[in-house]
């Protein structure tokens, strides 16, 4: 004879099932998007108007002078009332509909940006909304260059960013690159035309070092590298620009460097410390990068020798010799 | 005609290319210049779009990265022959249309031209270098222009303008590729990654 408790488990199991999806299936449950300041109505379900109904919003129970029957009125909604809407039947308590409500806005129009750090590679565009939509949205772009539409692929992180390959170099042509922003409420779209050498600008250049020159107390001496980013730096060769000032003064002196990536300042102020910075463009085409992290250094100064005043007695007159290193301002 | 893989030819190769690099740049400065002066004085709107114009070689290169050095120069030279043909024509044509009244774009595009049929010469001179020898010019009469009307010109003679700027600069990159693997390279020049 079979074993009855499993039996009686499964059969327990069964009902319970049985009795959930009855339940959900008597209620509606999705998610409802209003614009702030609309007036919303919410319907129980399938009840009748004049039912005896009990709406809560996150589990607190609404007021009924927000029904209008069995209806639930919101007027003029803002973004505090987001959130999980529940209808009941009056005594059973059964739950007759379910919604979540997302109060937003529709969007307004985003802002796209392209570029290319990786000439002749390819370029980028990236974008953003300038103000939150608080409901989600979804963003398309497509990219277009005279009849040919190019795929964008998106980025994984972030995931506002895509990215093109170049199939033409030097091309008249103009790109074309429109953005559709499009949420429950709205949609709305920018577009970009650009040729393919505006938007070139390579990344800052990196691992700037700026060391004092031994024995020379108005040099500085600067290296840097290529910005990693960049492809190919022997075919397509940056120039630099370097800038520096020393900390107590605010004009920057500024150095264009047309090839190598290195240069020694000569000119600096002896003792003081200085803040150095390089940009970076390429050599036909496009525009200087944002500058580098910021680098300090001061130059070169002499060890002060050891502090002591010399006393010489010579006849009845006292003569007091001082180092020089105890001079005052003017020297060196 | 100097071999090409030869001490003195490798120097005279990487000197051929850097002068080429110094003309095209400075001939993609003053065709920049001359755009500026093209467009006021021809009453147009530097945003305009042009299409692409019959007869004018298109500096748009798809795998550009995979060309030969051979194949830069054939497609430089064919195309800066094209030009001073093109541009001797729109200086024809610009004469007939202000005459003596124009001071000032007559003159640029007169200078453009002879840096155009300078530059033409430098490539076959680095052809000859390549053991290649230049191609013969095809035919010595430029082809017929269709009847155009007086804008329809301006606006080719702005294509034209426009298509010279890149190929100036293409110019300054295929000379690179071409002094960075050295006289007689017929293989395959391409980037770390192909574009």
């Amino acid at each position: 004879m079979a074993n009855p408790v499993p039996s009686a488990c499964c059969v327990v199991l069964a009902v319970v099932v049985v009795v959930y999806a009855q339940r959900h299936s008597q209620q509606d449950s999705h998610i409802q998007y209003e614009r702030v300041g609309a007036d919303v109505t919410m319907k129980c379900g399938s009840m009748d108007w004049d039912a005896a109904v009990t709406w809560t919003a996150n589990g607190t129970d609404i007021d009924d002078s927000h029904l209008n029957g069995s209806y639930l009125i919101l007027k003029k909604v803002d973004l505090t009332q987001s959130g999980q809407y529940s209808c009941y039947e009056g005594s059973s308590w059964h739950l007759k509909y379910q919604t979540y409500l997302r109060v937003g806005v529709p969007p307004k129009e985003p802002v796209l940006m392209c570029r290319s750090n990786n000439y002749p590679k390819g370029f980028y565009c990236s974008w953003h909304l300038p103000s939150p939509t608080y409901i989600p949205n979804s963003f398309n772009i497509s990219v277009i260059h005279g009849t040919r539409e190019m795929v964008c692929e998106k980025d994984i992180f972030p995931k506002n960013r895509c990215h093109i390959r170049y199939l033409q170099l030097f091309s008249t042509v103009k790109y074309k690159v429109t953005l559709t922003v499009t949420n429950a409420l709205g949609k709305n779209s920018t577009t970009l035309t650009f040729d393919e050498f505006a938007i070139v600008k390579p990344d800052p250049p990196e691992s700037v070092v700026a060391k004092p020159v031994p024995n020379n107390p108005r040099r500085l001496e600067v290296s840097w590298q290529n910005p990693s980013s960049w492809p190919d730096p022997e075919s397509f060769p940056l120039k630099f620009f370097l800038r520096y000032r020393p900390l107590i003064l605010d004009q920057w002196q500024h150095v264009e460097l047309s090839d190598g990536t290195s240069h020694t300042i000569t000119d600096a102020y002896a003792g003081k410390e200085y803040i150095i910075q390089v940009a970076a463009k390429d050599n036909d085409i496009g525009t200087w990068s944002d500058w580098s992290v910021a680098v300090h250094a001061t130059p070169w100064t002499e060890e002060p020798k050891q502090l002591t005043t010399e006393v010489q007695i010579t006849g009845e007159t006292l003569t007091q010799h001082k180092h020089p290193a105890l001079r005052g301002p003017g020297y060196g | 005609m100097a071999a090409a893989d030869t001490p003195s030819a490798t120097l005279r190769h990487h000197d051929l290319c850097s002068r080429g690099i110094r003309l095209a740049r400075k001939m993609r400065s003053d065709v920049t210049d001359l755009l500026d002066i093209y467009v006021e004085r021809q009453g147009l709107d530097a945003s305009i779009s042009v299409a692409a114009v019959d007869g004018v070689p298109a500096a748009a290169a798809e795998r550009w990265a995979e060309q030969t050095g051979t194949q830069r120069l054939l497609d430089n030279l064919a195309a800066y022959r094209a030009f001073r043909t093109l541009l001797a024509q729109m200086l024809e044509e610009q004469r007939e249309q202000l005459g003596d009244a124009d001071a000032e774009l007559g003159p640029a595009l007169a200078a453009v031209l002879l840096q155009v049929s300078a530059f033409a010469y430098h490539l076959e001179e680095l052809l000859e270098l390549e053991s290649r020898g230049a191609p013969a010019e095809e035919g010595s009469e430029p082809p017929a222009l269709p009847r155009l009307s007086l804008f329809e010109q301006k606006l080719r003679g702005l294509g034209v303008l426009r298509e010279l700027a890149q190929w100036a600069v293409r110019s300054v990159r295929d000379l690179r590729q071409l002094a960075k693997h050295g006289p007689g390279s017929g293989m395959a020049l391409g980037l770390p990654e192909s574009q």
